[in-house]
């Protein structure tokens, strides 16, 4: 994302400056487009090609194959050798699931000779609850999702969770993709009442914030600027944020396009309190809560009276300190707001939130203590309070009329042009948006209209974008290598013909997202070798005809995982809010981590860990995970000592490696070979081969004295031996063969088999 | 000997390290664990050095964060006409800005402080900065700074990565990006602070949207400064280089048909780097090979300067080592933030830091260090003319100063004013971008070529703007 924010200065002067020395005439926005750009290929109709017809058989046995075998053929390179069974059973468990195979689900897939046994296997795994935990994880990376605010407090989201469930369980339920962006574009409008669509149109409250903040217009501005450049990037794989200080450089984006998909946010403000319980529920809450507070009217009347003058100063002291647009905002009758004000007010709300409780830590002498008695009196009238009900965190309308919508000029929020209303990229269509406001009041309809033209069947973008996303995800590289950007600057498509087939088969295919996964992997290109081959390589060196696999490190969340699942420590228990590791001794964070004192749930699936944006979780942090400030397509794959550190020294690994080798040693009668042949079916599901025995048999007889020495020097110290050691060491073995083959098993844990999708 | 062996992460310096590494482990075969790799290895090394685009000035840079916001009118930036104007309302002439603690209408509040000339040069400074006072001679004094945040996050992110709004790369992972490391065992981009966090956290020293190989490190306090180089549950270097061999094998046959695979290859020399790191990073946090007269320079002699003098000394230490990126917080968690009683909180802040920031300038140039190395000094912000709570000052994004010394800056000269009253720059204003730009310029890095592809665009660390101060240099 072009972050242009620097040059949306606070002043409109400085903007006109800047305007001038960049020496950008920004008064009017271009209005022809080039030959080049209107013939741009993501702007096209998606075509439905027809299927190559190539010479390798195996390869044309599905359109998916024909295509890539027949640039191979071609440019004279053969297509790839078929992987052998085990690489492509792991292969395919971790791309679905985030987890290795068990040696029992190889060991199936090994006996099963049939032909149909790698589709058995790929529809297994669609199946399995992991297969939404893993492919939620690419999401929430797309939607820059984060359970706190970021900035300086880094305040918890208590309820976003919520959408991270919503995604789990979209994508276990095959949830449609048209109507899965409707819902997150708009839920709150096109379903009313529908509790899964209230909470996706979170997906637009994830911007990072800083409640902090005294000029609210520039604050509003960058919210939605925010917005504008997510939804841009995440649904139509175009850098419009290139466009919010002039026309794109590149692409056909105006400068006014930006203010026009920036319009179907414009009346929309984030509200943390919307209620998803059914009315019955809810009905029976208000009754419990007008009973209580009827029991409790004297009371609480005499703490608002002792409260009340501390309150006022409270709130009078934060209050001046707004500028005086914002503060007329605040103090505007309910009724003759305007929605530009409300959302003034919203954004106010939070720092001028004061309860009776803060106000009461003023108070002093006699009415301190009259209120702590008020306060125990109070109390006993606890039992009667109902309890919370379940609420979401979300995106909502502010209400009508619209707030209006201008171009700013270099993208100033007080440098307004020409106003805009809602529309699209002008090269596809130049004129405003049809919007029908729905029957519900206060609704303008906007982003339903939104919603609509992005799921329409014809839009040229959609598809594509999302076919080319779960295609990266497979290979690690997209059909068009820029997975967010379709524009000039990103990278053409290698298969131009290939991306619009499977564009068509997703939509033909009620826009499901499982058939696309089945459909790329029962092709051949995913179930060849990644063998490298010096005589392909000189041809395409980089791979992009796609002659073999990409071999690449998996990512932090599945070696984390992968570890605990060997470790046969996964706590699979799905949903709810997000949970609290231990972190290791010295990270510090803004905001608080409460770690939790349950192993079980110390040890659930890595995508139920809280995500805190100014401390990600340290192993997640060193491999890779991005930071959620803004939408991510792509993740780095770096290689470090941080890394190597990680999975050498932290405690957890180890801890990991101990319940490993108790797996290994639990096994009663096996000789040190069969112990290591299962230590490698659990890590790498695959026995041990010879020479492989051989190295380990030689470790653990050079590392077993080691070990006893440790453990003998150790003796000697006044405190307990800090030798990592199976809980339960089986008869006949020594403290120190114990000691061995969990750093036998730390080892494998630390290998690159382990580490590697092949 | 075992016994020897356990303790050994104790040892005093790098090459007694490497003795024991090398020692009674015959057939353990590490020796390539100690050489440094191949240059065809050392390509596909994010970290490998890299030329610049023109020759470096300076090698290191020490980048001192006044975090908090320092007020520049109390310290270096004199205003007779704000002392005339005491107690007066702000004239609508300056310009009325929009404040953090909405302090605009408040009356104007004259320095407290006694500003004298100084040196050969004879640029001011206040009595706050008595020892400091002494060095400007060696400073490039600007005075004009501005910058876009009004909040302390937004700020001190942007000091450091240019943009208010947090996620991209910050300047330090810039430097590591183009020039790679000048040292082998040791991040080149380090971070020092107080016992707290300064406000955003890593964000402000993050790799943003290049690769995590360009991120910062936070040194932490105690003999294990890194996370995760203490040998976990007590390992012995023996131990650790029994499985190190025992991993090579599994590796290698791994690779056996992969050989064309250079992450493969690069994943090992990365456990060899760790393994290293283990020793060199608690040697180069280890003060006790410092004199006493050294350590009284930096003021660790006495309590209120013994926090930041040790952090100023470890930063020399680090330039000693090859670290080329060193971020030394001071008042970590906004603690120059004076919205009241300023008297009294710059007071303790500039006690703090003076005299450890002048020992640091004295030891760099009696080693003859400083010409090589830049010292940045600055904060997020400075603070404004008219009073906050009658003795304390807002925020001032609008003018404010920093100072650079030793690698190429010129010595004893200004950049710069501000109006009449110190809100705003007026003459040659500086914006962050401008103050990126010239850093990495001494560093040997234009800011222009230095670019990343991200989402479309070529970014680069000044983002769009950024423009030379040819002043600090000719």
């Amino acid at each position: 994302m072009h972050r242009y924010r620097i040059l949306a200065p606070a002043s409109a002067a400085l903007a006109a400056l800047l305007t001038l020395t960049a020496g950008l005439a920004n008064e009017t926005s271009r209005r022809d487009f080039s030959a080049a750009q209107k013939k741009w290929w993501s702007l096209q109709p998606v075509s439905r090609p027809a299927v190559p017809a190539v010479k390798h058989s195996e390869w044309g046995r599905t359109p998916v194959g024909a295509f890539i075998a027949s640039k191979l053929e071609a440019k004279g390179i053969a297509p790839g050798a078929p992987a052998d069974r085990v690489t492509l059973l792991r292969r395919a468990t971790v791309d679905l699931t985030g987890l290795m195979p068990t040696p029992e689900e190889t060991q199936a897939f090994l006996n099963d000779q049939s032909p149909e046994a790698f589709a058995r296997v790929v529809d297994r795994l669609l199946e399995s609850k992991h297969y939404g935990e893993r492919w939620a994880r690419h999401w929430l990376d797309l939607a820059r999702y984060a359970d706190s605010e970021g900035f300086k407090s880094d305040e918890t989201r208590p309820n976003v969770w919520r959408y991270r469930d919503y995604v789990i369980r979209a994508f276990n339920d095959d949830k449609p993709y048209n109507r899965f962006i409707q819902e997150q574009i708009a839920g709150d409008e096109m379903f009313p009442g529908n509790v899964d669509a209230l909470v996706a149109t979170g997906f637009n409250r994830h911007f990072p914030d800083e409640y902090n903040a005294r000029n609210l217009m520039q604050r509003r501005q960058e919210l939605l600027n925010d917005v504008t450049d997510t939804v841009g990037s995440v649904f139509m794989g175009l850098t419009y944020g290139c466009a919010r200080c002039h026309d794109h450089k590149f692409d056909p984006i105006l400068h006014k396009d930006y203010y026009r998909l920036q319009s179907f946010f414009a009346s929309t403000h984030s509200e943390d309190t919307v209620h998803l319980s059914p009315e019955s529920e809810r009905a029976t809450h208000a009754a419990r809560l007008a009973d209580w507070e009827s029991r409790t009217a004297a009371i609480r009347a005499e703490m608002s009276k002792i409260t009340a003058g501390p309150l006022k100063t409270l709130y009078q002291d934060e209050f001046d300190k707004y500028p005086p647009e914002v503060q007329d905002s605040i103090t505007a009758e309910p009724g003759k707001r305007t929605p530009f004000q409300w959302q003034m007010y919203y954004q106010s709300r939070i720092l001028l939130k004061f309860t009776e409780a803060d106000a009461s830590k003023k108070l002093k002498g006699a009415d301190a203590k009259r209120y702590a008695e008020l306060k125990r009196q109070l109390a006993a009238f606890d039992s009667l309070k109902p309890g919370e009900l379940p609420i979401a965190q979300t995106m909502i309308e502010t209400g009508t009329p619209a707030t209006r919508t201008h171009v700013l000029r270099a993208g100033a929020w007080d440098a307004p042009l020409e106003e805009v209303q809602p529309g699209f990229l002008s090269i596809l269509d130049p004129s405003n948006a049809s919007i029908v406001p729905p029957p519900a009041a206060g609704k303008t309809g906007r982003r339903t209209a939104l919603a609509r033209w992005l799921t329409d069947p014809s839009n040229p973008l959609v598809a594509r974008v999302m076919a080319n996303r779960v295609w990266h995800y497979h290979f690690g590289r997209g059909i068009a290598g820029t997975p967010s950007d379709f524009g000039l600057m990103g990278e053409r498509p290698t298969h131009p013909e290939l991306l619009d087939y499977l564009a068509s088969r997703l939509v033909e295919n009620g826009w499901s997202v499982k058939k696309l996964h089945r459909e790329i992997m029962l092709s051949a290109p995913y179930q060849q070798s990644s063998q490298h081959r010096a005589e392909a390589a000189r041809i395409d060196p980089s791979n992009k005809l796609l002659w073999h696999y990409n071999r690449r490190r998996i990512e932090g969340e599945s070696l984390r995982d992968s570890m605990l699942q060997v470790a046969g420590m996964l706590n699979t228990k799905m949903y709810g809010p997000g949970t609290f590791p231990p972190l290791p001794a010295g990270v510090v964070t803004r905001g608080g981590w409460k770690s939790t004192d349950d192993q079980q749930e110390a040890a659930r699936r890595s995508i139920y860990i809280f995500v805190r944006r100014n401390t990600r979780y340290p192993m997640f942090e060193a491999f890779d995970m991005p930071d959620s400030h803004e939408s991510c397509s792509r993740r780095n794959t770096t290689v470090t000592p941080t890394q190597a550190l990680e999975l050498m020294n932290s405690e957890l690994v180890m801890d990991w490696s101990r319940a490993f080798a108790q797996r290994v040693l639990n096994d009663p009668g096996l000789t040190t070979d069969a112990q290591v042949d299962r230590a490698y079916r659990l890590a790498f599901s695959r026995p041990a081969t010879e020479s492989e025995r051989t190295s380990a048999r030689q470790f653990l007889e050079r590392h077993t004295p080691i070990m006893e020495a440790r453990l003998a020097a150790d003796a000697g110290d006044a405190g307990a031996s800090k030798v990592p050691l199976p809980a339960v060491i089986p008869a006949g073995l020594s403290k120190a063969q114990a000691a061995a083959m969990v750093d036998l098993c730390h080892t494998l844990f630390n290998s690159n088999e382990f580490l590697t999708l092949n | 000997m075992l016994d020897k062996l356990r303790h050994h992460w104790q040892v005093r310096s790098r090459r007694e390290f490497f003795q024991y590494a090398g020692s009674g482990l015959a057939g353990l075969a590490l020796s390539s664990m100690v050489a440094r790799d191949t240059a065809q290895a050392a390509t596909r090394d994010p970290l490998a050095p890299r030329q610049g685009h023109h020759p470096a000035k300076a090698k290191s840079v020490i980048f001192l964060f006044m975090e908090g916001g320092p007020s520049h009118i109390d310290l270096f930036d004199l205003k007779p006409q704000l002392t005339a104007m005491d107690g007066k309302p702000m004239p609508e002439s300056f310009g009325r800005p929009i404040t953090a603690m909405g302090t605009a209408g408040n009356t104007l509040m004259a320095s407290r402080r006694t500003f004298r000339q100084h040196g050969q040069s004879g640029l001011w400074c206040s009595d706050w900065y008595p020892h400091i006072a002494q060095h400007v001679d060696d400073l490039t004094v600007i005075r004009s700074c501005w910058a876009n945040g009004l909040n302390h996050v937004g700020s001190v992110c942007q000091m450091n990565t240019g943009d208010i709004l947090a996620g991209r790369p910050a300047l330090g992972a810039w430097v590591t990006y183009g020039l790679g490391s000048a040292n082998q065992n040791l991040p080149t981009f380090v971070i020092l602070t107080d016992d707290k966090e300064p406000l955003g956290g890593p964000k402000n020293w993050s790799s943003g949207f290049i690769p995590a190989s360009y991120q910062g490190t936070l040194f932490r306090t105690g003999e294990t400064p890194i996370l995760n180089t203490r040998p976990v549950a007590g390992s012995t270097a023996r131990q650790q280089l029994s499985k190190l061999d025992y991993l090579k094998r599994v590796n290698a046959h791994f690779a056996e048909d992969k050989q064309e695979d250079t992450e493969l290859e690069a994943r090992i020399r990365s456990f060899e780097l760790a393994y290293q790191m283990q020793a060199s990073a608690p040697e180069a946090v280890d003060l006790t090979r410092e004199t006493e007269a050294t350590r009284r320079l930096y003021g660790m002699d006495e309590p209120e300067t013994e926090s930041f003098g040790r952090n100023c000394l470890l930063a020399r230490r680090l330039v000693e080592r090859g670290v080329r990126f060193i971020e030394l917080y001071c008042g970590s968690g906004s603690g120059w933030d004076a919205h009241n009683n300023i008297a009294g909180n710059h007071d303790k802040w500039c006690r703090v830091s003076d005299k450890p920031i002048a020992g640091l300038l004295a030891d760099l140039k009696s080693r003859g260090l400083l010409d090589e190395t830049l010292v940045v000094w600055g904060g997020e912000f400075g603070r404004t003319p008219f009073n906050e709570k009658g003795d304390g000052r807002d925020h001032n994004p609008w003018g404010f100063t920093m100072w650079m010394a030793g690698g190429g800056a010129r010595r004893g000269h200004y950049v710069g004013t501000t109006d009449e009253i110190g809100l705003r720059a007026v003459e040659r204003p500086i914006h962050v971008h401008d103050i990126h730009a010239s850093i990495l310029h001494l560093m040997g890095l234009d800011h222009l070529r230095l670019t990343y592809m991200h989402n479309g665009r070529a970014e680069r660390p000044t983002i769009v703007g950024g423009t030379l101060i040819n002043e600090i240099w000719s």
